[in-house]
Formats: structure tokens, C-alpha cells, sequence
């Protein structure tokens, strides 16, 4: 339904940028045309400066923006520390300049780029709150112990104790507990990192597929490390395969190890970019329209589509999640064939007592 | 140590959402892997057929075919086992 509107907005912006300059031949000599494709990938993307805003026009207005560290490293030069604000505007500093937010050098030769860009600045942010809010909530069982929850630690007790319950116990069975850390720690990752890419000048790092990627890739090498013989009997001789079509199959579960995560990473990336797009398409139709009589109908799309990516934030966290603990899940079972409903099952009942 | 537990377990009840979501999200990547199953294969295929310069792309064929059987079954498989 989503990348089904993503492909429908993304047509009707281009078609409307294709008509404006015929339509406002004498205006586009002093302005330049607006291009929605352009500010959205702008939005979407990476950045080596935090724009929030621009007052007055593309070229004359000012722009609002933190600049952050350029860290560049060229074999021949050495390291290079500076501010991104001497590179703004297309500025050369040092040899170094960007091009689309590629940090290129003038003599052509290699640059390794380890910017704190927008990117990772955010990522640096939502690490501080992540422990800020979570030390907080384990300062109230060091000091509550099963005590009832007080202040941020009621808010995020159910929350925890559904990623251990409903998650955890349910997909991994008794051997959940190892694996709580990472579960809760991916789970609020994500859904931090997402509620943090709806707020206003906001980066976009769990819609990039870098960071994805990073996740999927925990993923991929937890299930690989801690998979049993189970897990690799049930990929080099699957039960209930004839013998025959085992040289067939053998390559297909192999596929499936990679694609597993492969599809995590893709789902999140996806689904987060695609919401941003969504958001930002309908807030461009104002200005392809160039009429502020289109603004309520497009802004009230648009909040309704904001409003809905509050719950794919955190449904997409839940997924990822979910589907990390699946995998796991699949490594660690002892008996392939068991059931599957290992929640109210051995393991899981005594460990309430903790 | 903890306060006595509402024991009966209503979450074993299979309407129960994160069950449902459990069924979702185990037939979700099987999309993913038909893709990749059928589409390395004939990559695999395609290449063969440039290595060793055929008349015929016999290995695009073959290979494309080998891999669409092999993902069909995998899905026939991984959907009709654990009932």
C-alpha cells in the first residue's frame, strides 16, 4: 500500500516538475523552479552539515544549519579535521571539496571520508539519550528491586517485559536470557532512532540502508555464532527432503541464511524511507501547485501519514525484533521438529522468579 | 519475591496478536528468497553461458528452471510442514 502511494507520488511530482516551467515562463527568470525530487532526496539523504532551514530563497536567504566535523584522510596529505561550514556552497578548503555531499578532492586522488556527518552526529545523540534513559530505568531496580516501578521505569517496564515475554521466550525458548541485551537493545535502537527521524530537522538514520545493513549484519553473524548442529542438519539434510533433491535444496538454505537478513535490512530501510518520502511528497504538492489553496488537503494527508508512521515506528522496531528472535530462534532449537509454542513451556516459567 | 501472577494464560490463545504476527513474520522473507533463489541461479546460469561461450544459452535455461522448481518447493515445503 505505502511503496504503492510512494510510486504514485513520486509520478505525479515528477509530471507536475515537468509542466512548471512552461507555466511560469516569467517567473522562472528570477526564481528558480522548484524541484521536489531534489528536496526530498535532500531530506532523505546523508549530510556533512545539519540544515534545518532556510529563510528567504535558495541563494540570497540564510541558512539555518549546525555545521559538524569534517574528518578526511588522504595517504599523501594525512589526516584533516575542519569545520563543514569552510566547505559550504561548494567552497574548496584544503584541496577538499563536495560533491553531492561526496567528500572529493581537487587532484582527483582517494579520500577516505570519517565525517561525523548528520548521520552519525544523530546516531551520537540517540546513543546519550538511549543511556540517559535507560540507566535511569536500571537505577530503579538497583534501587526498587521488584519493588513497584516509579517515574520512566513504569513507562518502559511493559514494554521490556513484552520483548522478553512475546518476543523472546516465545521465539528462542529457554535460552532467551543471552540474548535479551541484544533484543532490547536493537528494539529501542530502532524505535528511538525512528520517532527520532519524525521530529522536525530530524535525520533519517534508520531509513539508511548503512545502518541497516550494520543491524542485519549483527543479526546474520548472532544466529551464524550461536547456531547448533540442529541448525546445520536441518540446512545440509532438511527432514522430509528426498536424498535426490538434496543437491538442489543444499543451495537454496544456504540463500536463505543471507537473504533472512538481507530482507531485515531492506524491510527497515525501506519502509522508513518510503514514509519520509510519503510525508515530504505531500508537503511538495503545495509548492508544484504553487497555490495555497491545495495546503489543507495536502497538510491534513500529510499528518495523517505522520500520524501513521508513529506506529510503523514502532511496529517496524517490533518486526525487526521479532524476526531477529526468530532467527535465533531457529539456531538454538535443540529438536527440530518440537513445537514451536515454547512460551509457557520449561525454561520459560522459572524464570519469572529472577 | 514477585506478586502472585493472574495465572490463566490468555496469550496462549492463537487470536492473540503476537502470535498472529509470528505466523506473519515466518512466511514474510519467502518472497525474498524465491527472488533470490530463482535470480542467482540464472545468474549463475547466464554466467556459465559467457565462460564457456554457447551457441544456445542451455545454462540460462536450464539453471532459470532449476531454480524456479527449487524455490516453488522450498515454499510448498516450508508452508505444508509443521501443520
Amino acid at each position: 500500500m505505502k511503496r504503492l502511494l510512494l510510486a504514485i507520488f513520486c509520478f505525479l511530482s515528477f509530471a507536475a516538475y515537468a509542466n512548471e516551467p512552461t507555466a511560469t515562463t516569467e517567473e522562472a527568470t528570477d526564481k528558480e523552479a522548484f524541484s521536489p525530487g531534489e528536496m526530498i532526496l535532500h531530506h532523505i539523504g546523508d549530510s556533512h552539515e545539519w540544515h534545518f532551514a532556510t529563510l528567504g530563497d535558495e541563494a540570497h536567504g540564510t541558512h539555518v544549519t549546525i555545521p559538524l566535523p569534517v574528518i578526511a584522510y588522504r595517504p599523501a596529505q594525512g589526516l584533516s579535521v575542519f569545520s563543514s561550514s569552510q566547505l559550504a556552497e561548494g567552497k574548496v578548503y584544503n584541496g577538499l571539496k563536495l560533491e553531492h555531499e561526496h567528500l572529493v578532492s581537487e587532484d582527483g586522488s582517494k579520500v577516505y571520508d570519517f565525517s561525523i556527518t548528520k548521520n552519525v552526529a544523530s546516531l551520537m545523540l540517540s546513543a546519550a539519550l538511549l543511556l540517559v534513559v535507560f540507566t535511569a530505568v536500571a537505577r530503579g531496580y538497583a534501587k526498587r528491586g521488584s519493588g513497584a516501578p516509579k517515574g520512566i521505569q513504569s513507562f518502559f517496564e511493559p514494554i521490556i517485559i513484552f520483548i522478553r515475554d512475546e518476543v523472546a521466550k516465545k521465539s528462542i525458548g529457554p535460552k532467551y536470557e543471552r540474548y535479551m541485551p541484544y533484543l532490547l537493545t536493537v528494539f529501542f535502537f530502532i524505535w528511538f532512532n525512528n520517532l527520532m527521524g519524525l521530529m522536525p530537522g530530524g535525520a533519517n538514520l534508520t531509513g539508511n540502508i548503512a545502518v541497516t545493513l550494520t543491524l542485519a549484519v549483527l543479526t546474520l553473524l548472532i544466529t551464524l555464532f550461536s547456531s547448533n548442529k540442529n541448525y546445520w542438519h536441518h540446512i545440509f539434510a532438511t527432514p522430509g527432503v528426498p536424498k535426490a533433491l538434496l543437491p538442489i535444496m543444499i543451495p537454496v538454505e544456504l540463500i536463505g541464511i543471507v537473504v533472512k537478513p538481507f530482507s531485515l535490512m531492506v524491510r527497515l530501510f525501506a519502509n522508513i524511507t518510503a514514509g519520509h518520502i510519503v510525508i515530504l511528497s505531500f508537503i511538495s504538492l503545495i509548492f508544484i501547485f504553487g497555490s495555497v489553496t491545495v495546503a489543507p488537503v495536502t497538510l491534513a494527508f500529510g499528518l495523517f501519514i505522520n500520524m501513521l508512521e508513529l506506529l510503523v515506528a514502532i511496529l517496524q522496531a517490533y518486526i525487526f525484533t521479532l524476526l531477529t528472535a526468530m532467527y535465533i530462534g531457529g539456531a538454538v532449537e535443540e529438536h527440530h521438529d518440537a513445537d514451536y509454542q515454547m512460551g509457557g513451556g520449561d525454561g520459560a516459567d522459572t524464570a519469572h522468579a529472577h | 519475591m514477585s506478586a502472585p501472577e493472574p495465572t490463566p494464560p490468555p496469550r496462549s490463545t492463537p487470536e492473540n496478536t503476537p502470535d498472529r504476527m509470528r505466523a506473519v513474520a515466518k512466511y514474510s522473507g519467502i518472497a525474498a528468497q524465491m527472488i533470490a533463489t530463482i535470480g542467482l541461479s540464472t545468474w549463475a546460469g547466464y554466467w556459465l553461458d559467457g565462460h564457456f561461450h554457447t551457441k544456445t544459452p542451455w545454462f540460462t535455461l536450464s539453471l532459470m528452471l532449476l531454480g524456479l522448481f527449487a524455490a516453488l518447493y522450498n515454499v510448498i515445503r516450508s508452508v505444508t510442514k509443521e501443520q
